[in-house]
């Protein structure tokens, strides 16, 4: 087989319960984002418009609907002759029987034979729930010219949110000479987003330790990292800047949407050298937004397929979402297939996938302090 | 699958001024995201016929751009495939741009083919069809050749360069051209049913007779001797044959109701993506009874209107009963009236460009007022 220098692995197996509902029956990077969008097609475009040619895809939770969409690689030009997006799920096998991921780390050591298949130099390992674009090419450079075993992309955080992260502390080179996973107090704000380039067989060679580790809860942030420090390897920070978002709450989810309304949003998805690629709906979905005579729209960042009749202020509506005459969307964010019966009021909330809101409802309020999360047709 | 192989003709009859010197019939932008060649080869994918020829004689470049492999319309890439076929040969004289001509030049491709039927659809009309369905009717009824027809009531205007079937009962005993003497007639729609082998006799036959001859001047000359059948299509149909037409379609399937009977989940009609993100509508937007594609700044006033991808609609801007093609740039304050912008336009001194309903304006593409 052709050897492949740098291999990709998705770790999508977690449930996000902090979105309650909307994660009920679909894995959090399957969870529908900035109109067109699932969360996942971001490391998996960024992966593509990186150069990566394969990428493993590690799910658990929920992930029928996961499975079945991350596999169609074409979706995102990932399936030329040597490159494919495969799913790996926890599988039984002769030697130790069927086994679930105990944990982020352990979710690659159960794809060693997959991944030693391509015989890759370095492996890249990412997150499937966080929305951000960035040049994975350019990170592997810094981690050649550095010759680390472990490169881990890092970004400042405010102190008050720095529990929440693995916190690194690094020295004039950006050499991380410590690393604290959610440290009740941090003595740094630079955080780990959760994308890591390791050498290979370095961290192979960890990997089959860790293991039968009785102690270790195969996690990277809590047991590779802080082996990998110990042992006396070189750790870099790769200081990255724009973007980056990791939506663990229906709060956050919703603001993460509201970002895309501002022209001046670092996100930047209509930039034609870095597009996010996703599945492109047919049939009525096909269709650009109709947007009726007696519509009022005023700030909003709608997608094809939407048809919209009422009010829309400041919110974002999803693919196939409709709005009848005189309802009114404000603040908020309606997923997909979401229908707005007329005169209904929709304020400061998230809707989610295929909700039915029937006519003259009301629905949040303006003056909440937390977004409505509406996962039951009202 | 279906018995049968298709065709879609490039039709070099029908001439739209302005738009078509940059690109066939086929490959114009349709109600925003599509192009007028996505229904016929999605009608042949959606009927199961996955062997396709799309026989191209004019400027090539972007229809080959947007057909590519085909993957995109559901063709799988092992058991089907989509051939474009650009013609070898400069032709002496734009008299001999038929389709017979085209055939010939690629005899061996129809030679080859093992299927037992062919269907062949124009790549300049819209309108869906289930093929198969066609194809195994006209099996059932013992027809030679089976032609598709629309009934319409608006002949006089537009369809000039189309043709119109007379028919006793289902019978076709004449195809000739529409010269807009009667308001009702029975338009064509360019669509044939018949065996492989009796397409190449026909092919053979019309050649002896006139190198101008077209397919459907042949088919004419033989309604005596072969059985000759018409079906009624019923639904959406928009020839798209003079710039009036291909105004007029883009505008009638902007009432949702219409479009919703064209585009349906179970007859999706297929386009290339072109990864755009969604439309972003600023505070100063008015948008009344408009389809708007992906990709969009909007600043200004849009009223029915459809609008392509990837546009800027600047501050102050009113769009009014336009086809604004993608990536166009509607610079602030400028005023559009009935006009049709072509792709990357930049209207941005300009600041009135009116015209009538029935006379809608051209805006050349890559030009900068």
């Amino acid at each position: 087989m052709k050897q492949t220098e740098m291999l990709a692995m998705i770790l999508a197996g977690g449930r996000g319960s902090r979105l309650h509902d909307l994660t009920n029956k679909v894995a959090k990077p399957a969870v529908s984002y900035g109109g067109k969008y699932r969360i996942v097609d971001f490391p998996l475009s960024n992966c593509a418009n990186s150069g990566i040619d394969v990428v493993g895809v590690l799910t658990q939770y929920e992930s029928v609907l996961l499975n079945s969409y991350v596999a169609k690689g074409g979706l995102w030009g990932l399936d030329t002759k040597d490159s494919g997006v495969f799913v790996l799920t926890p599988r039984e096998k002769a030697d130790t029987g069927l086994e679930v991921f105990r944990g982020t780390a352990d979710a690659i050591t159960q794809n060693i034979d997959f991944i030693d298949s391509y015989d890759p130099e370095y492996l890249l390992v990412l997150s499937g729930d966080h929305i951000y674009k960035m040049n994975y090419d350019k990170m592997l450079a810094c981690h050649k010219e550095k010759d680390a075993a472990a490169t881990i992309a890092a970004m400042p955080v405010p102190m008050e949110e720095a529990s929440r992260f693995g916190i690194m502390i690094t020295d004039e080179n950006d050499n991380i000479i410590d690393f604290e996973e959610k440290p009740a107090h941090p003595r740094s704000t630079l955080a780990s987003m959760g994308i890591y380039i390791f050498s290979w067989p370095r961290l192979r060679e960890l990997l089959v330790k860790d293991m039968d580790d009785p102690d270790s809860e195969h996690d990277f942030g809590k047991n590779i990292i802080p082996t990998l420090l110990s042992s006396g390897d070189k750790l870099v920070a790769f200081k990255f800047e724009g973007y980056w978002k990791d939506v663990g709450t229906i709060d956050s989810l919703w603001e993460a949407n509201m970002d895309l309304l501002d022209e001046n949003c670092e996100l930047n998805l209509d930039d034609p050298t870095w597009k996010i690629y996703t599945e492109d709906p047919t049939g009525v979905l096909g269709l650009p937004a109709y947007i009726g005579p007696d519509a009022d729209i005023e700030r909003a960042y709608i997608t094809q397929g939407c048809r919209i009749d009422g009010k829309i202020k400041n919110s974002v509506i999803f693919t196939g979402a409709t709005v009848g005459d005189g309802a009114q969307i404000i603040d908020s964010v309606l997923m997909p297939g979401v229908t707005v019966g007329d005169g209904a009021v929709v304020t400061r909330a998230l809707v989610a996938n295929d909700i039915n809101i029937a006519a003259g409802a009301i629905v949040g309020s303006a003056d909440s302090k937390e977004i409505l999360l509406v996962a039951q047709d009202v | 699958m279906a018995k049968a192989f298709g065709i879609v003709t490039s039709s070099p009859e029908h001439k739209v001024e302005g738009m078509q010197d940059f690109r066939p019939i086929g490959a114009f932008s349709f109600l925003g995201r599509f192009r007028v060649i996505d229904f016929p080869i999605s009608n042949f994918s959606n009927s199961g016929i996955d062997n396709i020829q799309v026989y191209i004689t004019k400027a090539p470049r972007s229809l080959i751009a947007h057909i590519g492999t085909g993957r995109h319309y559901n063709i799988n890439s092992k058991r089907g495939k989509i051939q474009l076929i650009v013609p070898s040969e400069t032709l002496v004289n734009q008299v001999y741009n038929t389709n017979i001509n085209a055939f010939f030049s690629n005899i061996d491709y129809i030679q080859r083919q093992t299927k037992e039927y062919v269907v062949i659809a124009p790549s300049c009309m819209v309108f869906t069809q289930n093929y198969d369905e066609l194809l195994q009717d006209h099996v059932k009824s013992g027809a030679d050749i089976t032609l598709l027809y629309h009934k319409v009531f608006d002949a006089k205007e537009g369809y000039s360069t189309c043709n119109a079937l007379t028919l006793d009962g289902e019978k076709v005993t004449a195809i000739t051209p529409n010269l807009g003497d009667e308001d009702t007639k029975d338009m064509f729609m360019e669509s044939f049913v018949m065996k492989k082998d009796l397409l190449l006799d026909l092919m053979q036959a019309a050649r002896e007779t006139s190198s101008m001859y077209t397919l459907a001047n042949i088919v004419n000359a033989k309604c005596g001797e072969l059985k000759v059948r018409g079906v009624e299509h019923h639904g959406f149909f928009a020839p798209i044959t003079s710039l009036e037409t291909y105004f007029k379609a883009n505008q009638t399937l902007i009432d949702i109701d219409e479009s919703a009977s064209l585009f349906t989940s179970d007859w999706p009609i297929y386009t290339r993506t072109s990864d755009s993100c969604p439309t972003q509508f600023y505070d100063d937007a008015v948008v009344k009874n408009s389809l708007v594609s992906n990709g969009c700044e909007i600043h200004g006033t849009i009223e029915d209107s459809v609008i392509g991808r990837g546009v800027t609609i600047g501050k102050g801007a009113v769009i009014r009963n336009c086809v604004v093609n993608s990536s166009t740039v509607i610079g602030d304050n400028v005023v559009l009236q009935n006009q049709i912008v072509d792709k990357y336009a930049k209207i941005i001194h300009e600041n009135k460009i009116l015209a009538e309903p029935g006379k809608p304006g051209y805006i050349k593409r890559r030009d900068i007022l």
